[in-house]
């Protein structure tokens, strides 16, 4: 083929991206079902009434939704569009994850519901174009409510006819927000600070408990639970969000209707509000056309097709003129509920300060504390939280260090080589020659390596390296060993309090430790029963027992922490059976620590059971029988010859289980999930925390991850020293 | 030390579809006090378990067991005051060869000091003093063996078992112990049981042997009567190497090879190779033995100090024990004889049957 035939069609490869990216805008959302059917009509529409742009829709898982965000975008290879909810605007806004969208006109404006474009705002600048409105509601049972109660004490009428009231989840600061500004309260101040210590904020706890207390809402509740109590009509009313609606079993009647007023203050319950909106990402590549698009979607008739269709409330106001709209009753339900909302605050103060304001909530609500302390402890760990990080540090000593720790490499290697091979360049043709010969070897270990390098080797790296670092809203700077020091010296706390990095240690260290004794006490006992090859059923029993080791840990876990529940779990439900009180096993330390640990024994006997039945095959029968006939009693033949001859081949597996409990993250999450108040949080779980629910501080949880892996290496050590002895 | 009476035992073992097999049949055996009793036979035949069944390790499904006349039928192992050295020493590899030695001591809460007497004679019987500070995995397999049976001498039981201790050694490894035992035998007095496949062993050691074969007992004896009396074909062919030549009556009076008259019931003839004369067609006794069938040399094996002839008379192989520089070469032919005191009967059923053997005749 000639060149000149060539020519146009490698033009045309070249400029294709060009061209094609010039028209095609896409688009990130979490939305699923209904929503996302409105979502993808919308864009079918759009595309055919501009020829030449192709809207790209990506669903999004929603855990991840956030992380992708903010790892892609800052790298290009983000969306044009996004649709999330306000409240991280100010976060996503200040490491520069959006464009602001130029001024919008008052005429626009208006075309929206009233406070549901100010959320969108940052800083004065307007972020996106507001889709949906979400907040609480009342779904009530028409069975057991004649008609929507005005009033909580109408509501709790209902009581008398054995039901609970009112559920939903009780220890949420998002559902409880309702309450807090009924009484008058509010989440953040005017100046973005955490206020949770006045007044009308302590009387609105104090009031929730009450209820509690009365039975009027359930103890401990979850989401659920909730539906669970709707839908087997042993709970009148929920207080829950759009996306209840499908958690509904058909068939049972209900209704939707705004919150009740609370009767003592005579304030409607105001949920917070959060407002959906579709942002314009940085380094977005076809700015006009996404701008255009985002429009449409707000536009009405794009609001008419999301509300019919998506079953959304929408925001702007000429939508719900809709006489489609206007039929269905949950919506304008919703829409009414818009009258008394609280917008969330949409900066960094408040995604810090949940953790403290739930945990206040339950420490509450179980009767730990009474409500004003718990909340004003809340208040000191929040500005704990704000906490101004390490002064940064000088990176020039560190590149210095490092320079010469890769110096002092290079020279032994050097010296080496002079001493076996006589010289650098002899060495490196001798290295040379034996790649050569081994050539399929290494060809063969190629795979292995890569996959352990990029999956072990560049992580750990690159988690060392961050540990060196503080991270805020997107930016880094170099802090050097301040990380370390904050940790280590508790320097944003003190060392008692079940955040500081000592507490944590000695509760994960005893946790590795009882852990262990259970699992080989329990696993060689069970092994030694197994071992007589006349048991009857031995094969199933040995069945029966590795169960447990082949359930995945989450799920256990997870019924685990439904048998401990306080109310309706199933281990209080067998004590009150024989006679004994209900524990409340998640409020005090030593018995959240003892349901952790009868999980994770649970979880971890089979394994050491299995390699004791492997290390016990080993020992020659006739060594038992000489033992017998030397005189030892069975218990003496255990003692002298079995165990010892047992435990020496179980040592790699102690090891190994130690370390796996150390970092046994998914029994503490699931199960105590640290309560109570984060005591029985493990080093791990706590390094967690502070990565991705306390603000994202990234370098300081490296730290904890780097110190957590010194103290296993040493441990590690330590044991093969001594098995060498 | 002690006796050991052996009453009737037998022991069943349930095998596929309700079908049992007599492990044991009806075994009864009295040993002396301070007795060797050899318990030798093919694998298979059941001495193993009736050894395991005096130790107390299996069970027996009839029968008793008395140990200085006590029944020990039913206890422990522990209780029942014996020693057991295993073919595979079975020595404690986490303890050392001094520990190795005390451990059933120190299991009957014995004083240390006992202790120290105890182990450091043992010891000096068995030239295992260097090696006190050693652990199993650093001796060799005599050594092993002598700390297996120093374990056992500890602690003077009423008796010792033994079994099959020497299978694991090699052969010249083998000659050193078995002496070493019997010096040990000598010294101590004790009752001891052996457990054999290997005739010679049995021969050498034994005060008495008890054949065994498929459970059932089939001659307890003397060891110069086993070999010399043979109660039956089995223990005939079992003791003495090379095994004794078995012709079946008729054919041996075919082929003239009888010199005596046979009862009725006789039905196979036994004569072991020092019984069987050869000799040259054109020797000086010739006229002797001229009357005497021929043979075909098969094969000859030289061992140096004597030379078995590998003969074959029509159908008949027949073994010789001729002097070395006597013997003939493959290929010749030679006249055979059998000695009349050298002859053994044995009825139909295999059993013997006696003989009145006229004083051999001088020509």
């Amino acid at each position: 083929m000639s060149a000149r035939r060539l020519a146009p069609l490698i033009a045309l490869v070249l400029a294709w991206p060009a061209v094609a990216e010039a028209t095609t805008v896409r688009v990130w959302h979490a939305y699923r079902a209904d929503e996302e059917k409105a979502l993808a009509i919308l864009a079918r529409r759009y595309e055919a009434q501009h020829p030449g742009v192709t809207i790209d829709l990506v669903a999004l898982p929603y855990d991840a939704y956030a992380y992708k965000l903010e790892s892609a975008i800052p790298l290009g290879n983000g969306p044009d569009l996004f649709i999330a909810a306000h409240e991280t605007l100010g976060e996503r806004a200040k490491a520069g994850l959006v464009t602001p969208l130029g001024d919008v006109t008052a005429d626009e404006a208006a075309a929206f519901l009233p406070h549901t474009v100010e959320p969108l705002r940052y800083d004065g600048q307007l972020y996106g174009l507001p889709l949906g409105a979400k907040s609480l509601a009342l779904f009530y049972r028409t069975d057991l409510l004649p008609r929507a109660p005005e009033t909580t004490d109408e509501l709790f009428t209902v009581k008398q006819k054995g039901v609970t009231p009112l559920a939903y989840e009780t220890a949420s600061a998002f559902y409880h927000a309702a309450w807090l500004h009924a009484y008058g309260g509010r989440l953040l101040d005017e100046n973005r600070r955490p206020q949770l210590g006045r007044p009308e904020s302590v009387r609105a706890l104090e009031a929730v408990y009450a209820l509690q207390k009365e039975k009027l809402i359930p103890e401990d509740a979850t989401s659920t639970l909730a539906a669970r109590l709707f839908n087997d009509g042993k709970a009148a009313a929920v207080m829950n969000g759009p996306w209840f609606a499908g958690e509904i079993d058909p068939g049972v009647p209900y209704r939707v209707a705004p919150l009740p007023r609370v009767s003592a203050t005579g304030q409607p319950l105001a949920p917070l509000l959060t407002i959906e909106g579709v942002f314009l990402a940085a380094r977005a590549r076809a700015p006009k056309e996404a701008l255009d698009f985002a429009r449409a979607l707000a536009s009405t008739d794009g609001a008419i097709v999301r509300a019919r269709t998506g079953r959304q409330v929408v925001a702007t106001r000429a939508a719900w003129d809709d006489p489609e709209v206007q039929k269905g009753a949950d919506l304008l339900a919703f829409r009414a509920q818009l009258d008394s909302v609280v917008p969330m605050p949409n900066g960094r103060e408040l995604s810090l300060s949940w953790e403290p304001i739930q945990r206040a909530l339950r420490r509450t609500l179980r009767g730990a504390a009474p409500a004003a302390r718990a909340l004003a402890d809340a208040d000191a760990e929040i500005l704990a939280r704000l906490r101004p990080p390490p002064p940064p540090g000088r990176s020039l000593p560190f590149a210095l260090v490092l320079s010469a720790f890769a110096l002092a490499g290079a020279v032994l290697l050097v010296v080496r080589a002079q001493k076996t091979d006589g010289g650098v360049a002899p060495a490196l043709r001798r290295v040379a020659r034996e790649a050569r010969t081994a050539r399929g070897a290494y060809a063969a270990l190629a795979p292995a390596w890569i996959a352990m390098a990029l999956l072990v080797f560049v992580p750990f790296a690159v988690g060392a390296g961050m540990s060196l670092y503080h991270h805020q809203d997107g930016h880094w700077t170099f802090v050097g060993w301040g990380n370390f020091l904050d940790i280590l010296l508790c320097r944003d706390g003190d060392v008692w309090s079940p955040l500081s990095f000592w507490y944590t240690l000695v509760v994960t260290v005893a946790w590795t430790a009882i852990n262990v004794l259970f699992h080989v006490a329990i696993g060689v006992t069970l092994a030694l029963l197994l071992r007589d090859p006349y048991l009857r059923a031995r094969g199933l029993y040995r069945v029966l027992l590795i169960i447990p080791w082949a359930v995945p840990s989450y799920i256990t876990a997870l019924t685990w922490r439904g048998m401990f529940h306080r109310q309706f779990g199933a281990i209080n439900g067998i004590l009150v059976w024989l006679g004994a009180e209900p524990v409340s096993w998640f409020a005090k330390f030593s018995t959240a620590f003892a349901a952790n640990v009868a999980t994770n024994v649970w979880l971890g006997f089979p394994f050491m059971m299995v390699v004791t039945l492997g290390a016990l095959s080993r020992i020659p029968k006739e060594l038992e029988e000489a033992a017998a006939l030397d005189g030892a009693t069975g218990w003496q033949r255990l003692r002298h010859v079995v165990l010892p001859l047992v435990l020496p081949a179980m040592l790699p597996a102690i090891v190994l289980g130690a370390v796996w409990t150390f970092n046994m993250f998914n029994v503490i999450f699931l199960v105590s999930g640290g309560e109570p108040d984060g005591a029985t949080e493990i080093l791990v779980s706590q390094a967690y925390r502070w990565a991705f629910t306390r603000g994202h501080q990234y370098g300081y949880a490296a730290a904890y991850a780097v110190l957590i892996f010194l103290l296993l290496a040493l441990q590690s050590a330590l044991t093969r020293r001594r098995e060498e002895a | 030390m002690a006796t050991v009476v052996i009453e009737k035992l037998g022991k069943d073992h349930p095998g596929v579809r309700g079908a049992v097999t007599k492990v044991l049949g009806e075994i009864s055996i009295e040993i002396a006090d301070g007795e060797l009793l050899v318990l030798v036979g093919p694998s298979g035949c059941g001495k193993s378990t009736l050894l395991r069944c005096i130790a107390g390790l299996e069970t027996p499904t009839r029968g008793r067991i008395l140990i200085d006349g006590k029944d020990v039928s039913h206890l422990e192992p522990r209780d029942r005051d014996i020693a057991m050295v295993f073919q595979s020493y079975a020595l404690y590899p986490h303890l050392t060869v001094r520990e190795n030695l005390a451990f059933g001591l120190k299991m009957r809460k014995t004083a240390p000091s006992e202790i120290e007497k105890r182990v450091g004679e043992a010891a000096a019987m068995l030239g295992l003093e260097a090696l006190l500070e050693r652990r199993p995995a650093q001796l060799s397999g005599g050594q092993r063996q002598r700390v297996a049976m120093g374990r056992a001498v500890v602690r003077r039981p009423k008796a010792f078992l033994f079994d099959e201790p020497l299978s694991n050694l090699d052969a010249s490894l083998r000659g050193q112990m078995r002496v070493e035992l019997m010096r040990l035998h000598q010294r101590l007095g004790a009752t001891m049981v052996y457990v054999t496949h290997d005739q010679v062993e049995a021969m050498t050691l034994a005060d008495r042997i008890a054949v065994l074969e498929k459970g059932r007992l089939m001659q307890v004896g003397a060891p110069g009567e086993l070999y010399a009396r043979p109660a039956n074909l089995f223990v005939a062919r079992f003791i003495g190497t090379p095994e004794m030549n078995v012709i079946p009556v008729e054919a041996a009076c075919r082929l003239g090879l009888v010199p005596v008259e046979l009862p009725a019931s006789a039905a196979q003839l036994g004569v072991r190779a020092e019984g069987v004369t050869v000799g040259r067609a054109q020797s000086a006794r010739a006229s002797a033995i001229n009357a005497a069938p021929q043979a075909t040399v098969d094969v000859v094996e030289q061992l140096g100090w004597e030379a078995l002839v590998h003969l074959l008379i029509d159908d008949i192989r027949v073994v010789a024990r001729v002097e070395s520089g006597a013997a003939p070469r493959p290929g010749d032919v030679v006249r055979v004889a059998l000695a009349p005191e050298a002859l053994h009967v044995f009825d139909a059923a295999g059993d013997r049957v006696e003989l009145e053997v006229p004083r051999r005749e001088r020509a």
